[in-house]
């Protein structure tokens, strides 16, 4: 117990004094929470809109005006050769012709005649396109019916309503947190055990009555409590930069993140059980790690893959992993609403560590 | 003196290859013992046997009185290990890094006063990858000590060292030889097992071919010291040839070497040839056989070849 505990305290400044794992540990995971921060998939992009009129009467640059105060689009005023020319590159979703005449003026008391409004739409954008036309046609109407003076008989009234609305850093953040802990307990575990073995340290330390148990307890102590800080820290960021609402329990989250921990410090160990040198660490740890960070649902929902492939990412532990932080940190899930969660994340915790007495020792496993 | 380490009929094979092939042996408490030997001789597999790091195929091991392969972890405990070529913990300074290991055998220790002992007490705030070749292998030597071990085994202590770490290394292990600790040390260094041995047991092919103390493989591998001469006039070789002595006589570019199995008995001789035959010698000269002669004798090869 006293041999684990010194150990534990040497395995913590070694972690804490390798500039490498913190890098990847701590400032990485930031640094990627930072970039998807500033891309802001929150924002919905604005229906880029040409307004191609020549000459407007006073009646109808009012009406201009109208359109380029809709806060949807992004309206530019041109010829209609440059405008056209913009459409036929994908710079505007439409562009709208507007004939001089297009609103009588209300002083003149004469009977209006037809107006023609031409609209080219861009087929690539065609859903923002249609938005842009609903819009433009709505705003006819309503403009037809002020001249004409018919009845309105519909009113819509909007109210607003204070909704916890999920931005995008919500998403972001648990599979953030889900990811670093991953990478942390894969990777440091992966190439340290195979840099000790490799450079005979292993060999070393059998040579003392040491049990190798208790090496490997105290670099799990290490590695769990890293994961811990991991978590606290991350969350902090997300909560104070970005502004994410988490509120769920934290005592449940934290339970997760070391669930976590364990289940990929399974796979850390028996990776760094298969790899021979070195070297064969990152090309097999990232054989499993990679496709893994983006099909689990890390940076974006697994609902918009086909759906055979969303039954093989229900496997993923990692799926598992995020999902489950997701529910409790944005949902404000308890225990029991992740508990097939939980199961699952158990379950993989028992197939990895189970993988790694198998693949991982402390000799050289020769004929 | 007690012995300490018993080893009897000790093989280990790896597949069909033998690596130590059924060899017997024992080192007595406080003795310095050595296994000389070329590469792949078996050397490193025995004492990683006696260190309780590899199985065995068969045979018993008995260190201070408890058999290696039923009490590991005990017989672990008292004895202090260098590896061939192993290095340590990045991370971690070397007062740390030897505090580390007092913890694995569950001690406390004097971690600077160590690091005095092998001269390294300057340098403990270094990690281990500031340090030279020499330096680390100090530090090897240390880490071996922090259980205060009965006995010490070096595998290699100075392959790889410069001539002058060498030195340092020899002057380091012969005073922890005066402290009274048993050493088992391998080398590929004839001129080291000399300096440093009590007894030597040289190994080729996964078998120790002899056991002595390295007076006694001088004296009776029968390579003899060489005398060499030059002298003022014509003389036959057949004169020198019947001295006492002497086993054999050959002519040499400026003069004559003898070999002598016992050169107290040839060299009156030879002085009462001189005034007999009215000669005078010259250049004379005396050379020890080295264990590098008894080697190549025993084994028809040199020894790193």
């Amino acid at each position: 117990m006293k041999t684990t505990l010194k150990l534990t305290s040497s395995v913590f400044k070694m972690f804490v004094r390798n500039r490498q794992a913190l890098f990847f540990t701590l400032f990485m995971p930031v640094l990627i929470m930072t970039i998807f921060g500033l891309i802001g998939f929150d924002r919905v992009p604005k229906t880029k809109v040409g307004l191609v009129a020549e000459n407007p009467t006073p009646a109808t640059q009012q009406f201009i005006e109208q359109i380029k105060n809709i806060s949807a689009f992004e309206v530019t005023l041109g010829k209609l050769d440059d405008e056209q020319t913009a459409l036929s590159k994908g710079e505007r979703a439409v562009v709208i012709q507007i004939p001089n005449a297009l609103i009588p003026d209300p002083a003149a008391k004469k009977v209006p005649t037809k107006q023609t409004v031409t609209i080219l739409q861009n087929i690539g954008q065609a859903q923002q396109a249609q938005t842009a036309i609903s819009v433009i046609s709505q705003l006819l109407d309503k403009t037809r019916l002020a001249i004409t003076q018919a009845p309105d008989i519909f009113q819509l009234e909007i109210k607003d309503t204070n909704a916890r609305n999920a931005k995008y850093i919500d998403f972001l953040l648990p599979g953030i947190v889900a990811m670093s802990i991953m990478q942390m307990a894969v990777f440091s575990v992966a190439f340290v055990f195979a840099d000790y073995k490799e450079k005979g340290i292993l060999k070393r330390l059998i040579a003392t009555p040491m049990k190798p148990r208790q090496f490997v307890t105290a670099q799990v102590i290490v590695r769990l409590f890293v994961a811990l800080v991991q978590t606290a820290i991350l969350m902090a960021i997300g909560i104070m930069a970005y502004h994410a609402q988490v509120i769920g329990s934290y005592p449940l989250v934290f339970l997760i993140s070391v669930l976590g921990g364990i289940m990929f410090l399974g796979l850390g160990f028996t990776i760094s059980g298969l790899a021979k040198t070195v070297e064969a660490v990152p090309a097999i740890a990232n054989l499993i790690v990679f496709p893994m960070l983006f099909l689990s649902g890390v940076f974006f929902p697994t609902t918009a893959m086909p759906e055979w492939l969303q039954h093989v990412v229900n496997y993923l532990p990692l799926t598992h992993f995020a999902t489950a932080l997701r529910e409790v940190m944005g949902d404000g899930a308890g225990w029991v609403a992740i508990a097939h969660h939980i199961y699952w994340m158990a379950g993989w915790a028992v197939i990895l560590v189970g993988l790694s007495v198998f693949t991982f020792g402390f000799e050289e496993k020769r004929v | 003196m007690t012995e300490i380490i018993r080893v009897k009929n000790l093989t280990k094979k790896y597949g069909d290859f033998i690596a130590v092939d059924n060899i017997s042996f024992s080192v007595k408490t406080g003795e310095t013992f050595g296994i000389l030997g070329p590469n792949g001789a078996g050397k490193t597999t025995t004492l990683e046997m006696i260190e309780g790091l590899k199985s065995l195929n068969a045979g018993e091991i008995y260190l201070d009185e408890k058999n290696v392969q039923e009490k590991p972890h005990e017989v672990k405990a008292v004895i202090g290990v260098q590896l061939q070529a192993s290095s340590f913990f990045d991370g971690l300074n070397l007062k740390e890094l030897l505090e580390t290991f007092a913890a694995l055998y569950d001690r406390k220790v004097d971690a600077l006063g160590l690091l005095k002992s092998v001269e390294l007490d300057d340098k403990w705030k270094s990690q281990v990858k500031q340090l030279s070749g020499g330096q680390k292998q100090r530090l090897s030597i240390a880490v071996g000590l922090v259980n205060d071990p009965k006995v010490l085994f070096l595998d290699e202590p100075t392959t790889g060292l410069d001539p002058q770490a060498r030195r340092n290394m020899w002057d380091l292990i012969t005073k922890i030889k005066k402290q009274g600790k048993t050493i088992v040390l391998t080398t590929h260094y004839m001129e080291e097992a000399e300096v440093l041995c009590d007894r030597i047991a040289i190994m080729d092919h996964a078998k120790i071919m002899v056991l002595d103390t390295p007076i006694n493989l001088l004296r009776n591998a029968g390579v003899g010291t060489s005398i060499t001469f030059r002298v003022d006039k014509q003389c036959t070789v057949e004169h020198f040839q019947k001295l006492p002595a002497v086993e054999k006589a050959v002519q040499e570019d400026h003069g004559y070497r003898l070999i002598s199995s016992n050169p107290e008995l040839t060299l009156p001789a030879l002085f009462k040839h001189e005034s007999d035959c009215s000669f005078r010698l010259f250049d004379l000269q005396l050379q020890q056989a080295t264990l590098e002669d008894v080697f190549l004798k025993l084994t028809g090869k040199k020894l790193r070849e």
